[in-house]
Order: C-alpha cells, then sequence, then structure tokens
C-alpha cells in the first residue's frame, strides 16, 4: 500500500474511469469497502430487531410512530455509520506500534469534492429527518383536531405521588387508568403539586403535568391489553413509586366498569 | 507582567518575605477567613431574622431560614478569596496604588516548590495542575456516586440508600459531573498548555486566573455541605416548584451554582482575550492550533450560559426566601420560565463540555497519524456552527413540557440542523486518519474510542431530537444513556487522550502505558456494556431517576451496573497510573510524540515565562506528511 501511494501520481491512468477502477482496486479502497458494507448491515439488522424487541407492546398509533422513527432513522443513519466506522477500522487495522512514531503519511490538507459531498449528504439526511418529523407531528395535531368531537375526556391529575383519573362524561374517579379501545381520548393534565409527567407507557404519549395549568395530549388506543402509567419527571421522595396500571377494553368492558365505578354511560 | 517579560532570570529581584503580607496569605488563611466571615453572616442573619419575625426556627433543618444558609455560604466564598489574598491587588488600585514588581514575582510563585499550589498563584502552569488534581477529585467523587447509583439499581427491588439518599445522589451526580465535565479540558490543558501553545508568556490576567481556581475551589465544600443539610431532591436540573419545596440542602446548590458562575465568566473571559490578544508573531488565525480555537469557542460560548444558571438559582433563591413567586404557578410565576433560563443555559453547556474534548483529539490524530489535519476550515466551521445553532435549541428539552406546543416543530428544525456541523467534525477526524498508519498510543486509542462512541451517542440523538420520537422516549433511561454517550464517551474520552497526551509536559514523566492500556479498555468496554443496558431499558419503558423499577426491567439494569463496575474498576486504574507515573513515571523527552505545536519546544519543567524569547510562527502545526 505504502508503495502505491509514492508512485501514485505517476501511476494514474489516463482517463477518469480507470481512475476510479484503480481507486477502487487499491486495496486499502477495498477493505474499507468491504467493512463499510459489513457495518452498513448491522445497523440496518441492529434498527430492525433492537427497538422491536425491546420496546413494549405498540398500542396506539403515536407508538406505532415513535417505534418506525426509530427504526427508520436507524436506517438512514446506517450508511453514514458506515462510512465512519469503516475508515476508522481500515486505519485501526494499519496501525503502527513501538516506540517511534510511524513514517509520514501523504500530506493530504483537504478534498475539496469529499468535504462538498460529505455536508450535502448530511443535509439531505437532516431535510429527510426534519421532514419526516414535520409532517408526523402534523398529522398528530391534524387527528387530535379531527377526533375531538368524539373523544372521550380524562381528567388526569398528578400529586406526590400518586396519579388520579377523573372520566367527568361518566362522572368516576379513580387510580387506574382505564380506556375503550378504538375511542379517540383527550387527558387534561395538571399537577396539584410540583411538576409530573403523564406517560401512558404503551400509548406512546406524554405530557408534563404543571400546577396551575392544564396540558393537553391526545391518542386513539387501537388494541386492547394492559398498560402503565409512569411519572417521567423527578417529583420528590417516591418518583419512583408513583406508576399505576389501567388497560384498554372492548366497549362493552368499559361501559361495564365504568358501570361497577358508579358512573353513568352514555 | 511587564517586570516578568524583561527580566531575565538571573536578574529577577528577590521578595522580602518579611515584609509584606501577600507573603503570609494561602490556602489555610483562606479558610479560617472564610470560614469567619460564615459564621459572622451565619449568626448575624439569624438574629436578624429573629429580631424581625416572629419564627426562631434554626437555619440548619428549617425550611423558612434560608437567607441564612445562603448568606453564610455566599459569605465563605467571599472570605475565602479575601484570606488567600484575591483583593490585595484591587484594595491596593482603590487607594491608588498597585503590586510591586517584587510581589508580581512573588504572587507568580517564583521559587517557591511546592507550597505555591496552595496559594494565590497567578502562574498559568500552576493553576492548570491545580485544576487538573481538583478535576479529578471531582470525577473521583461523582463517579463514587454514580457506583452507588448503580449499585442500588443492581436488582429490582434492592435497598442499598434510601429515597432521600438516592435523589441526592443523582442530583449531586449530575452536578458534581457536569462542572467537572465543563473544566475537564479547559482548566487543566486550557490553562497550562494553551498559553504555551500560542507562543504567550502568560495568561491576560493572570489575577484573574487564580481567582476562577480559587473561586471554584470556594464551591465544593459548599457542594459538599448538601449532604450534611439533608441532601437535594431535584436532580442536577432543580425545577421549580420542587426546588422551592425542598429541604435546607437546596441552598448549598443554590450557592454553588452562583460561586461557579463566577468562576466561568472570569475564566472564560481570560481565555479568550488571550487567545484574541495573546498570540505570538506569525500566528495568524488560520495558524491557530485546534486545541485553542474549540477551547476558545467553548469557554466564549460559556460566557452567556452560565449567568443565566445564576439568574434562575439567585430566583430560585429569592423565591425560597422571601417568597417572591417567580417559579411558583400559584403566585402568579411559572415553572416554565425556570425550565427555559435552565435550558437556554443546559444546552449551550452541553457543547461547551464536547467541544474541547473533540478539538484535543483533533490535535492528537495529527501528530500519531503524521499527516496534516484534515479541512482545517471544515473543523471550525464544525465548531462554530455547533456553537451558533446551540443557542437556538434549548427547547427541545421542553417539547413534552406543554409550555408552547407549536413551537416544537421550529426548535425540531434547529435540533436537527446540529446534525450538520458535527458531521464535519466526523469528517475532519475520519479525513484526518485515512491512508494513515495510526501510532497506536494511548491519546490515540482515544480517537477511535471517540469515533464510535459519539456515533452512537449521535445517532440516538437524532431519534430525541424528532418530536413523535421524543414522546415515547422523552424522560426514561434512553436519554441518560444517550447524554451519557455524547458527555462521557466523547467529552470525557476526549479529554483523558488529552490528560495521556499533554501528561509528559504537565509532569514531565510518561505515562504508565500498562496501566493506560488496561484502564482504556476497562472504562471503555464497560461503558459500552452499562449503556447499552440503559438504551434497553429506556427503551423497555423505565423512566429515569428512579430508586427502583419492575422485575421486568431487571436484565438491562443488571447489564448496565456489570458495565459500571468495568468502568469505576478502569478509572481506579487510570487514578493510580496519574498518582504513579507522576513520581516514578520514565523521564519524559521535551517532544515525546514528535509534535509541531510550540508547548512541545520548552523543556520540563516550563520556565516561569514559558519562553525566554517569544517564538515566531511562519506556518500552522500541521505541516506533516509526504508530498506536502
Amino acid at each position: 500500500m505504502a508503495n502505491h501511494d509514492d508512485h501514485a501520481v505517476e501511476a494514474l491512468p489516463p482517463t477518469p474511469g480507470e481512475r476510479a477502477t484503480g481507486f477502487i482496486k487499491r486495496n486499502d479502497v477495498a477493505r474499507t469497502i468491504g467493512l463499510f458494507v459489513a457495518y452498513t448491515a448491522i445497523f440496518i439488522i441492529l434498527g430492525k430487531y433492537f427497538y422491536p424487541k425491546w420496546m413494549p407492546t405498540i398500542m396506539s398509533k403515536e407508538m406505532k410512530s415513535a417505534e418506525t422513527i426509530m427504526i427508520w432513522f436507524t436506517y438512514i443513519s446506517a450508511p453514514i455509520a458506515g462510512i465512519v466506522l469503516s475508515v476508522a477500522t481500515n486505519s485501526f487495522l494499519n496501525a503502527h506500534r513501538g516506540d517511534t512514531p510511524p513514517p509520514d503519511g501523504p500530506a493530504i490538507r483537504t478534498n475539496g469534492p469529499i468535504v462538498v459531498l460529505w455536508t450535502v449528504g448530511s443535509l439531505l439526511f437532516t431535510i429527510v429527518a426534519i421532514v419526516w418529523g414535520l409532517l408526523e407531528v402534523n398529522s398528530q395535531a391534524v387527528a387530535a383536531a379531527n377526533d375531538a368531537k368524539s373523544a372521550i375526556t380524562v381528567e388526569v391529575t398528578g400529586s406526590q405521588w400518586l396519579w388520579t383519573f377523573n372520566y367527568p362524561a361518566q362522572g368516576i374517579e379513580t387510580h387506574d387508568l382505564n380506556l375503550p379501545v378504538g375511542v379517540p381520548v383527550i387527558f387534561d393534565v395538571k399537577s396539584a403539586d410540583v411538576n409530573h409527567s403523564f406517560w401512558p407507557v404503551q400509548l406512546g404519549i406524554k405530557v408534563d403535568a404543571n400546577a396551575q395549568v392544564t396540558t393537553v395530549i391526545h391518542t386513539t388506543p387501537t388494541m386492547v391489553g394492559a398498560i402503565e402509567v409512569k411519572c417521567a419527571e423527578l417529583c420528590g421522595l417516591y418518583h419512583a413509586y408513583m406508576e399505576t396500571n389501567g388497560a384498554v377494553m372492548s366497549k362493552t368492558d368499559f361501559n361495564a366498569w365504568v358501570t361497577a365505578q358508579g358512573g353513568h354511560t352514555a | 507582567m511587564s517586570t516578568l517579560d524583561k527580566a531575565p532570570a538571573s536578574a529577577r529581584p528577590v521578595p522580602n518575605p518579611k515584609r509584606s503580607l501577600i507573603t503570609r496569605l494561602h490556602m489555610g488563611t483562606g479558610v479560617v477567613v472564610g470560614v469567619i466571615f460564615a459564621l459572622a453572616a451565619y449568626y448575624g442573619l439569624h438574629s436578624l431574622y429573629t429580631t424581625y419575625t416572629d419564627k426562631v426556627a434554626d437555619p440548619l433543618s428549617s425550611h423558612d431560614n434560608n437567607i441564612v444558609l445562603l448568606g453564610a455560604m455566599l459569605s465563605w466564598s467571599v472570605g475565602f478569596m479575601v484570606g488567600i489574598g484575591a483583593f490585595i491587588g484591587p484594595w491596593r488600585w482603590l487607594i491608588g496604588k498597585d503590586l510591586t514588581d517584587e510581589e508580581i514575582l512573588y504572587l507568580a510563585g517564583d521559587g517557591q516548590g511546592t507550597k505555591r499550589y496552595f496559594k494565590y498563584c497567578t502562574d498559568h502552569k500552576v493553576v492548570g495542575i491545580q485544576y487538573l488534581v481538583g478535576v479529578m477529585t471531582m470525577l473521583g467523587v461523582g463517579g463514587t456516586m454514580a457506583m452507588m447509583i448503580r449499585t442500588n439499581l443492581a436488582r429490582p427491588g434492592a435497598h442499598f440508600v434510601t429515597p432521600v439518599v438516592y435523589n441526592s445522589l443523582v442530583g449531586l451526580h449530575g452536578i458534581t459531573m457536569i462542572i467537572a465535565m465543563i473544566i475537564v479540558a479547559t482548566g487543566p490543558f486550557g490553562n497550562y498548555i494553551m498559553p504555551i501553545m500560542i507562543g504567550a508568556y502568560d495568561m491576560a490576567f493572570p489575577r484573574l486566573n487564580a481567582l476562577s481556581w480559587w473561586v471554584l475551589f470556594t464551591a465544593i465544600p459548599v457542594l459538599c455541605s448538601a449532604w450534611f443539610l439533608g441532601g437535594i431532591p431535584t436532580g442536577w436540573t432543580a425545577y421549580a416548584p420542587l426546588s422551592t419545596q425542598a429541604g435546607p440542602g437546596m441552598n448549598s446548590f443554590i450557592a454553588t451554582i452562583i460561586i461557579f458562575a463566577v468562576s466561568t465568566a472570569v475564566a472564560g473571559m481570560n481565555i479568550t482575550t488571550t487567545v484574541v490578544a495573546m498570540r505570538t508573531k506569525g500566528m495568524k488565525w488560520n495558524r491557530v492550533p485546534i486545541f485553542v480555537i474549540g477551547a476558545t469557542i467553548s469557554v466564549a460560548l460559556a460566557i452567556p450560559a452560565f449567568p443565566t444558571f445564576m439568574l434562575a438559582m439567585v430566583q430560585t433563591g429569592l423565591d425560597r426566601t422571601f417568597n417572591t413567586g417567580f417559579f411558583d404557578a400559584n403566585m402568579g410565576g411559572s415553572g416554565w420560565l425556570y425550565a427555559n433560563l435552565f435550558w437556554i443555559m443546559g444546552h449551550p453547556e452541553v457543547y461547551v463540555i464536547l467541544i474541547p474534548g473533540v478539538a484535543a483529539l483533533m490535535e492528537i490524530a495529527p501528530v500519531f497519524v503524521r499527516k496534516p489535519l484534515f479541512s482545517y476550515n471544515a473543523a471550525i466551521l464544525g465548531f462554530a456552527g455547533i456553537a451558533g445553532l446551540s443557542v437556538l435549541v434549548w427547547a427541545h428539552h421542553m417539547y413534552l413540557a406543554g409550555w408552547a406546543p407549536s413551537l416544537n416543530g421550529p426548535f425540531m428544525v434547529t435540533t436537527e440542523m446540529i446534525s450538520i456541523p458535527t458531521g464535519l467534525l466526523f469528517l475532519v477526524l475520519i479525513g484526518t486518519i485515512w491512508r494513515g498508519k495510526p501510532w497506536l498510543k494511548l491519546p490515540m486509542l482515544s480517537v477511535f474510542a471517540f469515533i464510535w462512541d459519539f456515533l452512537i451517542g449521535g445517532i440516538t440523538g437524532i431519534y430525541l431530537s424528532d418530536v413523535p420520537a421524543d414522546n415515547y422516549l422523552h424522560g426514561s433511561m434512553f436519554v441518560t444513556a444517550h447524554f451519557h454517550f455524547t458527555l462521557m464517551g466523547a467529552a470525557l474520552t476526549g479529554a483523558i487522550g488529552g490528560l495521556a497526551y499533554w501528561y509528559p509536559k504537565m509532569t514531565g514523566r510518561m505515562l504508565n502505558e500498562r496501566a493506560g492500556y488496561i484502564s482504556f479498555w476497562l472504562v471503555q468496554i464497560g461503558f459500552n456494556v452499562l449503556f447499552f443496558g440503559m438504551f434497553m431499558a429506556g427503551a423497555e419503558g423505565q423512566p429515569r431517576r428512579v430508586i427502583d423499577y419492575a422485575a421486568f426491567y431487571k436484565n438491562s439494569n443488571l447489564v448496565s451496573t456489570i458495565g459500571a463496575y468495568s468502568v469505576g474498576i478502569g478509572m481506579i486504574v487510570l487514578l493510580w497510573a496519574v498518582i504513579h507515573s507522576w513520581n516514578k513515571g520514565k523521564v519524559a523527552p521535551m517532544n515525546p510524540w514528535g509534535a509541531k505545536t510550540l508547548e512541545w519546544t520548552v523543556p520540563y519543567p516550563v520556565p516561569l515565562t514559558n519562553f525566554d524569547e517569544l517564538p515566531i510562527i511562519t506556518s500552522d502545526p500541521y505541516g506533516y506528511g509526504k508530498g506536502k
């Protein structure tokens, strides 16, 4: 490889095509390309299996969109990670050991086209991420507006260290969060004391509970199953234990539960 | 410093130790006067308080007597500075005089051996060593707290510590590490190495340099006092109204931040002025070593950032002492005001931490691959771009606070845009090592570790900056893992690389290589295991800052704790190596790495004024490689 560098200028084939072929055939370049393919593949596999394996059951569109973003952002990051890691690994494999410095390498001060290409590439990557995020934020806001009429409202109050759920239309108050499947739900969240953060984990949404102001989030549970409600904002001594359970249930079960609690169904 | 500039070493005047007050002051007198001030403030304020209110509450345990403790803590800091002699110069100015040449020379620590490390010493090399020892102490303390946290989280239902202690551990680990990481590179290397790197006799304001260190020093006992006042329940973010509700320990936190902000402002202004005004002849802006550029951008970013935090803490203190209600919604204030002020500091602050670490590695990489730094301009653009954008992204910490949902879009745009300058930093590093044969010494290993760690930190940051993904991830262990990958994996790795690189110049000895390698692998492998476990826990839905968790999360937490122990052991090995090599290491040659920056042209011990005659610069320090 070192010999090749020494004579790189003289050995250049005349046409750009041949130069490109020569470049790709260079040992270090070939090895880097191989490493690039391997690293990119590893990151894609990681994206495909890591989050679906570790994230809890997906029980709403918001949760689905969080997972999709994590998977797809890993995919589009994979080639960038591939380039960085393959160059680093290739260099690592060329390591020089011993107590004297290695011989000087080629004096590459910069490479205009590469810098431009890299910047444009990261700009495109950023645009994809931004546009994706904005579209998703927008569609969630639109869904919230559309669903407002058919939604049931749950007033959530966080207090040290307890969640209280008030269903005004049903006239019940509980400490378990039960919801009917397929019906949009609006959470009006506030706090009786310090800041908390209302996090029904499987629904993939979250908002802070503040004193004196009401914050609002929206979702539509898409499947029946158990959910956990946690506090995601440090709120003092028993922050870790400020959690409760709940369930998304069929409409019949939900109505039965409301009745059993002494409330009235629509 | 005009005397120092001109006087040759042999002709320096000898200070008269019997006549000047300056010669009798040191850390000990500082502590004595500081304690006297603190006690005077304590009893004075307490008697005022009991005279003018009906209450007789004990300030050490009561919640409604905060002014006494805050006053005592801040008085301690002022008293210490009086006792160590920080105000002798300003006092002389007040009476129309200045220090004599002998006194200036004495303050620079000329010929005082190790005693000068315990004095108000203006020599930037002494301040650098003081910062190094201070940072290592803080990392040790913060690391011990981290080990206690991980020990408690090793298994579900374990009660290694009580909830009060646990929450205090979380908060004090956070603030200790944040302070340590802010100064970890700019403190030791920015003070010791940087003035030599730019060919200066000393910093622009040597007395302020000593001031910045000793002011910071006074914050350490104040922060430690939190333990004896019931701890802090708020985490290092100290959100209101939890901070208003908190007990007397919160005063320690408030006083620490106020003191620390003074120190950072002074240090930041000093470093910036030094680099702008004191570069040697011929060191144009395009010939300045990249570490100097990075450190300067970092401290310049800190200058506006920390006063905001100080302001927020003063307001918190007022809320707690005088019920001003700035942050109390029940009194017409807003907790969101606090959150905004905090993160206006908080997001620039992470880049204040990150940039010097990266810049140190960019200084290291060309030396060890014997190639020029790839695209010096891209590196500067990267740093400047990050610094510029970092003041526009703060509310991404508040996507889900409910403060302004309609601003989530704009803040998402600015946050994602940080990928572009960050990408340039990667390009500079991989461009530099491309086609080189890296000399695998400890500093170079840190470059490779940085590339991996910061890549993971960067990619996970992209998810978090996207609102729909943050809906799920915010406030979970995933966030904790992400910012440890950037702050510890990237910035601390950079600082450790810098330590291994500049250790020979700072101590005159080589850092023990074998111990260095052992530590490197223990820390890096342990670190990755630790925080991959935490990514898992976060993806599974475990919130941050919890003392306990459901059995469901037990595997990921156990993995994390195992990794944490590996990091802990590795750090102890590194600490041993640093202490052992300082006395017994192989004596270092003047330029062990064959580098071209100016600090390697001066002998060890570095003379008081660094250079007998200032060098003249004709090119940048990256002229490595064949066929230039």
